[in-house]
């Protein structure tokens, strides 16, 4: 018998060309290989597209599979020895925990065409992360509360609930980092001697504005949403999520006094996949022309100090890590908060509990 | 359901003497499913945690107790059970009368309340309870109604405190006892009721004595889900509730996101799962789960 039967097998393999043919003939990319990406999702993830990895995929032929994932999945994911990641888009707290897990490989600066590494501050890299972006913590308020500028500028002002009233919100430490800098502030430290955080002294002082907070948000979500429906008029907030409810037509506003400012990073993981492409995806995404895109579409500031000749004058106005509002700000530091995050998270159980 | 009744029918005594029943293949696909994609992760990630764990067995049953008998996971712990005890009263109260319409109403009015019920299912909880966070916040629809006629002069407090997360639990959860109440009273017997009516006694009392005893296992079966799925409850908790409202999975989901303390969220889990699976002995023993899907 010449005739091949139709066996279980030779249908699989069929069925597996099949599947496969239009993959290959449509994506002469293919051929370049790919970048796997964690991205944290939503407009974030949508902007990246535009600005960066469209552009890159045109430019290389390297194709970006994005993988939202949270960074706990990212430390089983390492752990497990199975890895799908090539590059971490994440918080600099999150990657500073995949560090100290050995997760994390050299960035190769010295390897870069497309991005001077000059460009890029001291203070926004380091060895084995990359500062692609700057959102910042700040102090927003409702303008019709607070009307003609008489919203309280600082923490201070903010604790002072009998000059200020109203209903106010703060981070919770579900996500991720308390205000614990804010409440030093508020209680007289000076922003450069916030580190090392006196834990003791910050709890006392969050004890003193409990009473009038609504709610803490986990979530930037969750704030702005109380923000908008005014369920609070004071609260701190990341600057992108206030602006964009303030788009929308909602009446608030950000006092940038002493506002705390915090760097998302990339991270190329160790054994990457595609060490090769990734490499080259971060040079890419971190040259001024890439990173543009975050300040204009999300208020994201850029780390790329050349990004700043491709913005207005308004527009930077409203960045964190711009000229001017870098003389009201301090860097969160993540090392801090690496180191002591746990015996933070166990004072905070019980101290929301009193 | 069709397999499941077609395998009741052959386990009739009539049936027997049948050959073994092969209908009981037709569950494979979903014990597979359910062995690989929720027992052996579950096993894996608690094995591996333990196995990870730096230091030795007193070190390991140190760490439990100081975890399992601290202040905040014994709070946690009651205020988990409370909201759920209160959230499958508060959804009883409302689902049973829902449910005994259900089984009365005929024609179009019964698909509606159906469709009512269900519906909401094809949004994502997220959006859900966003919605009310609308709906129920100091300037939201309900207090600005209640204002504007003149109810109220200062808004109620509905959100942000636990009245809040028993609202957005109770609305979420409130399918599972409406339609367990259902099944079980679908297959009471209509006739029973009209004997006791024809015997003298009162609506009242033929409830009391014939009808509420006859859906009492429909009320234990949908109390016990409803109390199961409310002591694993997130998102409505984080979002609706206040300061104080922290249940055991927010405590599980700190440990595992923000310490990073696998062995700590390990152990949570698995108290939170010998609870869950000692109310499930006790809902096999005093339900059938045959009659909860309409064999009889």
């Amino acid at each position: 018998m010449t005739r091949t039967r139709l066996t279980r097998r030779n249908l699989l393999i069929a069925g597996s060309a099949v599947l496969a043919t239009p993959y290959l003939s449509s994506r002469p990319a293919r051929a370049a290989g790919q970048v796997v990406i964690r991205n944290p999702g939503g407009a974030w993830s949508d902007t990246q597209k535009k600005y960066i990895y469209e552009p890159f995929t045109t430019e290389t032929g390297i194709e970006v599979v994005i993988v939202p994932t949270t960074l706990t999945k990212m430390l089983a994911m390492v752990k497990s020895g199975n890895n799908e990641l090539d590059i971490a888009d994440a918080g600099y707290d999150g990657l500073v925990e995949l560090d100290k897990a050995k997760a994390l490989a050299p960035i190769d600066y010295a390897g870069w065409k497309y991005t001077n590494p000059d460009d890029i501050p001291e203070e926004y890299k380091t060895a084995n992360t990359a500062g692609m972006a700057l959102y910042a913590t700040v102090l927003g308020y409702n303008k019709d509360t607070f009307a003609n500028n008489s919203q309280p500028k600082g923490w201070a002002e903010f604790w002072d609930a009998k000059k200020f009233p109203g209903a106010r919100t703060l981070q919770d430490m579900a996500a991720g980092t308390p205000n614990l800098e804010f409440a030093l502030i508020a209680d007289g430290v000076p922003m450069d001697k916030v580190y090392p955080i006196d834990i003791d002294r910050a709890f006392k002082s969050m004890s003193r504005i409990k009473p009038y907070i609504k709610k803490f948000w986990d979530t930037g979500a969750l704030s702005a949403q109380m923000l908008a429906d005014r369920d609070i008029v004071l609260g701190s907030i990341w600057n992108g999520r206030l602006q964009a409810i303030a788009d929308k037509g909602a009446p608030v506003a950000i006092d940038w006094t002493q506002h705390m400012l915090s760097i998302q990073a990339y991270g190329i993981f160790n054994g990457a996949k595609n060490l090769k492409n990734a490499q080259l995806y971060v040079d890419y995404a971190m040259q001024a022309k890439a990173q543009v895109g975050m300040p204009r579409e999300l208020n994201y500031g850029p780390t790329n100090i050349k990004a700043f000749d491709m913005l207005t004058a308004a527009q930077k106005a409203n960045l964190p890590g711009s000229p001017e509002n870098m003389k009201r700000c301090f860097i969160q530091d993540v090392n801090w908060w690496g180191n002591n995050r746990a015996k933070v998270n166990a004072t905070w159980s019980k101290w929301i509990l009193t | 359901m069709n397999g499941g009744s077609a395998a009741l029918r052959t386990l009739s005594p009539a049936a027997a003497a049948a050959p073994p029943d092969r209908t009981l293949l037709l569950l494979l696909p979903a014990m597979a499913m359910l062995v690989l994609m929720f027992f052996v992760p579950m096993v894996l990630f608690f094995v591996r945690t333990f196995i990870e764990f730096q230091g030795g067995r007193a070190e390991f049953i140190a760490l439990a107790r100081d975890l399992l008998f601290s202040q905040p996971y014994l709070t946690a712990l009651a205020t988990t059970n409370w909201i759920a005890l209160t959230v499958t009263l508060a959804v009883l109260l409302v689902g049973y009368p829902i449910a005994y319409y259900l089984t009365t109403a005929t024609g179009p009015s019964g698909s509606i309340v159906v469709l009512a019920i269900v519906l909401p299912y094809f949004t994502s909880i997220i959006v859900r309870t966003f919605s009310w966070m609308v709906l129920l916040g100091e300037h939201g629809l309900v207090n600005d109604t209640l204002r504007a006629i003149g109810v109220i002069s200062e808004p109620l407090p509905l959100m942000y405190n636990r009245l809040g997360v028993l609202i957005g639990m109770s609305y979420v959860l409130l399918p599972y006892m409406v339609l367990t109440l259902y099944a079980a009273m679908r297959s009471i017997d209509p006739l029973l009721l009209r004997a006791a009516e024809g015997l003298g006694a009162s609506g009242f009392y033929t409830f009391r004595r014939v009808y509420f005893p006859l859906s009492l296992h429909g009320v234990l079966s949908g109390a016990l889900i409803v109390y199961i799925l409310s002591i694993g409850y997130f998102i409505t908790p984080a979002l609706m509730g206040g300061q104080h409202d922290i249940m055991i999975a927010m405590l599980i989901d700190r440990e595992l996101e923000v310490a990073v303390d696998w062995p700590a969220a390990a152990l949570m889990s698995l108290s939170l799962l010998a609870v869950t699976l000692a109310l499930y002995a006790i809902y096999y023993r005093v339900t059938d789960v045959r009659r909860l899907i309409g064999a009889r």
